[in-house]
């Protein structure tokens, strides 16, 4: 493989360095980032000569602004060496230590990939195939018309893997719609930032700046996370650090004082709360005394904390995609922290947690998930009864529509799944990873679109195409609320494509040349654009500001009081009951209990006595890209290092830059060690995704019933000096 | 005549390293060269972590010019300091005549072994970085002479930074200066670099200065 792929660098270098002699003039382009998986997009201007690009900046006037590291980053990744240029097949039978990938072309790549789908529709079934997204999430929309198409309702995503979608199934069985929370307004006078960290995390039209610039306004801050991150260093009025996955237990103490001091909004409650008396009762136990002892929260702190988010109003709502929901209890600790603001009054009105107003009905949802028309939703919802997780996860199923993909080992070792078509996927995202790579690898077929050959993963898989970069994509375009912005790529190096040209000519080569647009990416993009009567061809008129797409009137507020919270513009929220559910009813159905209950987690002991949290993110990694794909990036971290308390670090007589093994009752790893106070004592935690160090081998394969999400962030730990 | 200086407010930065790699994309410097660095304090009397961008203070009396033998730098009436990378002669007294060590040599490497991406081989005179030659930040000084700012002030996502004109009442740089301080104001350098520390903590960023300059990273 080395041979050949060196060829193959020299002959691409070659090229591209001839495409810069050629090309005289400057000019502008534009595009979006892909760097941290985040969609709505960053915008980027850049400059090219010919179809090299020779310098980036952020888009003038673009919603999404300025860049991040990642950003600036992706100009060095487009020109890296061991980018992949052409499609390879494996000659060595899976299990080699060498698969022996060989350079073949795109028709014999689409033969493979064809043939196999064809055959096992006929000697199995179409849902035997799974179609999966990763990082980035781009592809989306044209991988779901290409599973509908096929006619297999076995789609996923890492959102239905261990990201958003848990936290979402949180917010849909609780007020009906998803909501991340949202920043601060002008009328803000409290802010709850709850498990995340959005000074690395957020994206920047969400970024940290906004937040300082609220907090110097004089909102007051209270950020909840075990670490002292830079949000609760520079943000935090106060900052309550509890022990992972204690997360409900925090939350009822919480609620206890806003009940017992009648801070809370009464006639919200009343009139809009389903359960509210059994909330009230459930939370009674759960003095500020008790829950210190269950979440190392001073009792004081929680007190403080309560009664300055009931009585600063209205108070604002910030949570993550993931960082209340990888743990055993997950859809309920973060059910529990969704019933906060909920008592407070908070929901749905303005500088608080409000519910956006006239979203594109069109799109149903966020843009990353694709639209459901052109994504042929309500065919796959008519093959719903196919679904694998349809017993293990009822009420997932029930409200998602991708397949929660844990129990994917299982599956394919009942012959359920025959083969796994992913884009973009990585199998460093599941607990007891090697599990997952025997399975993939035993399957019939296994194909992987990606930037670069990444072992862990593409070692197990047959076929491996290589993907065109963000500089080199047309699709898809961005949005933006009701704004719409298109791009201008170069052309892509080697024989590279862009997800969605490789999913709609696998559609063209099923033999649906119309449903996939003759493998023309523009006539999709216009057959989406159409829905509101614009083309890619606007988009470019309008490259730099966009199209909007106008409102039929301004915001609204409280609209559970006028029916524009649920489709059937019935008064109340969009739940079985009508109203904001402490009781979900839909939990209820399937035998769950309703109340957003605590559960204790894994507990200490003294083999392993600290607490392992990963999964939390450093800004210019994200998951497991990056590192080498950009050297500027590689250069500020090499090695995955071990973030242990100086207290813990010095029983255990480590210093910085020390090797140490990491060790749970599942696995253990070796790694450098930073002692530093951003882990509180009895807490380690670590950056997930590194190859060589993978801490996903340390994690059980044990879920959350609801959601079936692992225990990323509670599973306990020993760290021992090498 | 301007005289260009960078206010910080460190209780707004969060060690993005937004600049850090901005400044790369920018300027192209060679591996293991920062001209934007991020250092980070730990204090733990105070529960928290400061981070602070670190790079050329842009001195009103630099030592590093009087300390190169081939007289290569050379402070420009609008206050930059620059270094003339035809005279510089990578002889390193800049290097250790610096009280901030902020200035490095080019080293021989660059990032993919040869295998250049194409856009280094027409690259403008600011992003070309010739081994054993002395470098450290020039403000950006070819965007400030097109009317912009340094890319690191531009491309900070939580706005730490504020450039300006430190004798203009009217540039947006004087609003935060009366509370701002310079790092190691002892040394006589009178630095045009200030920084808000977050209370209490000025002193230890001065001492973590003093321990170790260098981005080390692991």
């Amino acid at each position: 493989m080395a041979s050949d792929k060196d060829k193959v660098d020299k002959e691409s270098f070659a090229r591209t360095q001839t495409g810069v002699a050629e090309a005289e003039e400057e000019t502008e382009g534009y595009t979006f980032c892909d760097g941290c998986n985040e969609v709505p997009f960053c915008g980027i201007k850049f400059y090219r000569r010919g179809d090299v690009v020779t310098r980036i900046e952020p888009w003038p006037g673009f919603p999404a602004s300025p860049l991040c590291s990642k950003a600036y980053a992706t100009l060095q990744r487009l020109y890296h060496p061991d980018r992949l240029k052409y499609p390879m097949k494996r000659t060595h039978p899976k299990g080699s230590s060498d698969p022996g990938y060989v350079r073949i072309s795109w028709d014999e790549a689409y033969d493979m990939i064809v043939g196999h789908l064809n055959r096992i529709k006929k000697e199995y079934s179409p849902h035997a195939v799974f179609f999966y997204v990763g990082d980035p999430k781009e592809p989306r929309a044209a991988v779901q018309r290409l599973a509908a198409t096929y006619g297999s309702v076995s789609y996923g995503c890492e959102s239905s893997t261990a990201c958003r979608r848990a936290a979402q199934l949180a917010e849909f069985l609780t007020y009906g719609f998803p909501t991340m929370g949202d920043l601060p307004t002008e009328e803000t006078k409290s802010m709850l930032i709850w498990g995340t960290n959005p000074a690395y995390s957020g994206q920047p039209f969400l970024c940290h700046g906004r937040l300082a610039d609220a907090k110097e306004r004089g909102v007051k801050f209270i950020v909840v996370d075990p670490r002292i991150t830079p949000t609760a260093s520079t943000l935090a009025d106060i900052h309550l650090q509890p022990r992972p996955a204690t997360t409900a237990a925090l939350a009822a103490g919480i609620m206890h004082v806003i009940f017992e001091e009648g801070l809370e909004d009464r006639e919200f409650c009343e009139k809009w709360i389903h359960g509210i008396d059994e909330l009230r009762d459930y939370v009674k136990d759960y003095t500020p005394e008790k829950v210190e002892k269950i979440t190392w929260v001073p009792a004081k702190r929680i007190v403080d904390a309560a009664r300055l988010y009931a009585t600063h109003r209205p108070g604002a709502f910030l949570t993550g995609a993931q960082g209340t929901t990888h743990d055993l209890n997950a859809t309920n600790n973060h059910r529990a922290i969704l019933m906060i603001p909920a008592i407070c009054g908070h929901i749905d009105i303005p500088g608080g947690l409000p519910k956006p107003t006239e979203p594109l009905v069109e799109m149903d949802g966020p843009w990353a998930d694709g639209p459901p028309k052109f994504c042929m939703r309500d065919k796959m919802k008519g093959m719903r009864e196919h679904r694998l997780d349809l017993e293990a996860f009822p009420a997932w199923a029930e409200k998602l529509f991708e397949i929660q993909t844990n129990h994917l080992v299982e599956w394919i070792k009942e012959g359920k799944v025959k083969a796994f078509l992913g884009w973009g996927f990585n199998t460093m995202i599941w607990p007891q990873t090697h599990e997952y790579q025997q399975a993939i690898g035993s399957l019939d077929f296994a194909m992987a679109v990606d930037y670069f050959y990444r072992p862990q993963t593409h070692d197990y898989v047959d076929l491996v195409l290589p993907a065109a970069m963000n500089y080199e994509r047309l699709a898809p375009f961005a949005f933006f609320g009701r704004q719409v912005f298109g791009r201008t790529p170069v052309k892509p190096l080697g024989e590279c494509k862009e997800d969605w040209q490789i999913a709609l000519e696998i559609g063209v080569r099923l033999g649906h040349p119309e449903t996939f647009f003759n493998g023309d990416v523009e006539a999709a993009c216009n057959d989406i654009l159409g829905l509101w009567n614009i083309s890619y061809e606007d988009l470019r008129k309008n490259q730099v500001n966009g199209i909007g797409i106008p409102a039929k009137g301004p915001a609204l507020y409280r609209k559970y009081e006028t029916g524009d919270m649920r489709p059937d513009k019935k008064k109340g929220f969009n739940t079985p009951s009508g109203k904001i559910e402490a009781v979900s009813l839909i939990l209820e159905k399937y035998g769950y209990p309703g109340l957003p209950e605590y559960k204790e987690p894994m507990e200490t002991t003294s083999e392993y006595p600290l607490i392992l949290i990963s999964g939390s993110r450093v800004p210019y990694i994200t998951h497991s890209k990056w590192r080498g794909d950009s050297p500027w990036l590689l250069e500020l971290q090499r090695d995955p290092l071990l973030t242990i308390n100086p207290e813990d670090a010095a029983k255990r007589d480590i210093r910085t830059g020390d090797e140490v093994f990491l060790k749970t009752a599942y696995g253990q790893m070796r790694v450098k060690a930073k002692p530093t106070i951003m882990v509180p004592p009895g807490v380690v935690g670590i950056m997930h995704g590194w190859a060589k160090a993978n801490v996903n081998e340390l994690i059980p394969r044990q879920f959350d019933p609801i959601s079936g999400f692992p225990p990323y962030k509670e599973v306990v730990c020993e760290v021992v000096k090498a | 005549m301007a005289r260009y200086g960078i206010l910080h407010d460190l209780n707004r930065c969060t060690g993005c390293m937004t600049c850090v790699i901005a400044c790369k994309q920018e300027n192209f410097t060679r591996p293991g060269v920062w001209w934007n660095k991020v250092l980070e304090l730990e204090s733990e009397s105070l529960d928290r972590i400061v981070y602070f961008r670190y790079a050329c203070m842009h001195c009103d009396n630099p030592p590093c010019v009087a300390a190169c033998p081939e007289q290569a730098i050379y402070k420009r009436p609008d206050g930059i300091v620059l270094i003339d990378q035809e005279k510089c002669q990578g002889h390193g007294e800049c290097v250790k005549a610096c009280p901030y060590g902020v200035i490095d040599v080019n080293p021989e490497q660059d990032y993919f072994s040869g295998q250049n991406p194409p856009f280094e081989g027409i690259a403008e005179a600011h992003r070309m970085h010739p081994p054993g030659k002395a470098s450290t930040c020039t403000l950006c000084v070819h965007r400030i002479e097109q009317g912009r700012e340094p890319a690191c002030v531009e491309e900070c996502p939580s706005k730490v930074m504020v450039f300006g004109d430190l004798d203009d009442p009217k540039s947006p740089i004087r609003e935060k200066l009366w509370r701002s301080e310079q790092l190691l104001a002892s040394k006589g350098t009178q630095p045009k670099v200030s920084y808000v520390f977050p209370q209490n903590t000025s002193k230890q960023v001065e001492q973590r200065v003093m321990k170790n300059p260098r981005m080390d990273r692991p």
